[in-house]
């Protein structure tokens, strides 16, 4: 029982999210390759928790700034999301479509997302692909006007996470 | 002071002040095989801490430099670059060191088992204790 429920389980300590903000004026991308995501196939109950200063820029001032002014990643180092993929149904090693609604916290705001996705499994592996968009305002991130041009107002977070059995 | 020296004077103080703006603008990442370690101590130590009161391990490592000694239970790698989970085995959460690009080619000369010493920046705790931009320290 316990050895059947395991299997159930596939995590990854390593999985990679970025975000992508396109402006007229410039394009910020940064990329975080220790995201920690748990999925249990027989729910489809899924787990994502990532560190904010994990995530690295190409321009290290932008970096302090993202941490500092926007994210107060001292107050809030974490984003978490919590959901559920629904209809997971088997997984074959084709890419399926799936939809996946939960909540997403970010600076200790909570607010509900919905997204759809594509997942395989691969050998032993369970690979979830997709993006979403987030709205900087619906998470009170003050952005100073004068770099207001600078920074979309919507924000393309891309998430690839590849998870292995859970043991 | 005559109007040519004074626009001399902003000319010059308009390109110096171009140069600061852009050298900050491109100002590097800190290069952590360079600098001093703020804290060292065992990967353990930093592993209790977390796990013991998060709030305060925060606010006592995030975003610091942090050299770790600790035995290497796991090699791997992750996006092409290499990780080395360190733990002393009783503990379910370990420290997570995940290397600089540069420090990649050592990989091979660790062992599981081994015991070393580990720099890097601390970025928080999830189930485990991440470092990044990690370098071996001899």
């Amino acid at each position: 029982m316990g050895l059947a429920h395991g299997q159930e389980k596939y995590i990854t300590k390593q999985g990679y999210i970025s975000f992508f903000s396109h402006s007229p004026v410039e394009d910020i991308k940064a990329d975080n390759n220790q995201v920690l995501s748990i999925i249990d196939t027989s729910s489809g109950q899924i787990a994502v928790s990532l560190l904010i200063q994990s995530f690295i820029f190409e321009k290290s001032l932008m970096q302090e700034h993202f941490n500092e002014n926007y994210m107060e990643s001292h107050k809030y180092p974490k984003a978490v999301f919590k959901g559920k993929i629904q209809d997971l149904g088997d997984l074959t090693a084709d890419n399926k479509k799936v939809s996946i609604t939960g909540e997403l916290t970010i600076r200790g705001i909570t607010k509900p997302i919905e997204t759809t996705a594509e997942i395989k499994k691969m050998d032993d592996s369970i690979i979830l692909n997709g993006d979403f968009l987030v709205e900087v305002k619906d998470y009170n991130i003050k952005i100073p006007s004068i770099v207001a041009n600078n920074i979309a107002k919507t924000i393309k977070v891309s998430f690839e996470l590849v998870h292995q059995p859970y043991n | 002071m005559s109007k040519k020296n004074i626009l001399i004077l902003l000319a010059v103080l308009t390109i110096l002040g171009g140069y600061l703006g852009i050298r900050m603008y491109n100002k590097p990442h800190v290069n952590v095989a360079e600098s001093d370690p703020d804290l060292v101590l065992f990967s353990q130590t930093l592993l209790d801490d977390f796990e013991s009161d998060e709030i305060s391990a925060n606010e006592k490592y995030l975003e610091q430099i942090i050299q770790v000694t600790g035995k290497i239970q796991k090699l791997g790698t992750a996006n092409g670059n290499g990780t080395i989970t360190l733990t002393n085995g009783t503990s379910i959460g370990s420290v997570i060191c995940h290397l600089s690009e540069k420090e990649n080619k050592k990989m091979v000369s660790l062992r599981e088992g081994q015991e070393i010493m580990v720099k890097g920046i601390c970025t928080g705790y999830l189930m485990d204790v991440i470092l990044i931009n990690c370098v071996l320290v001899n």
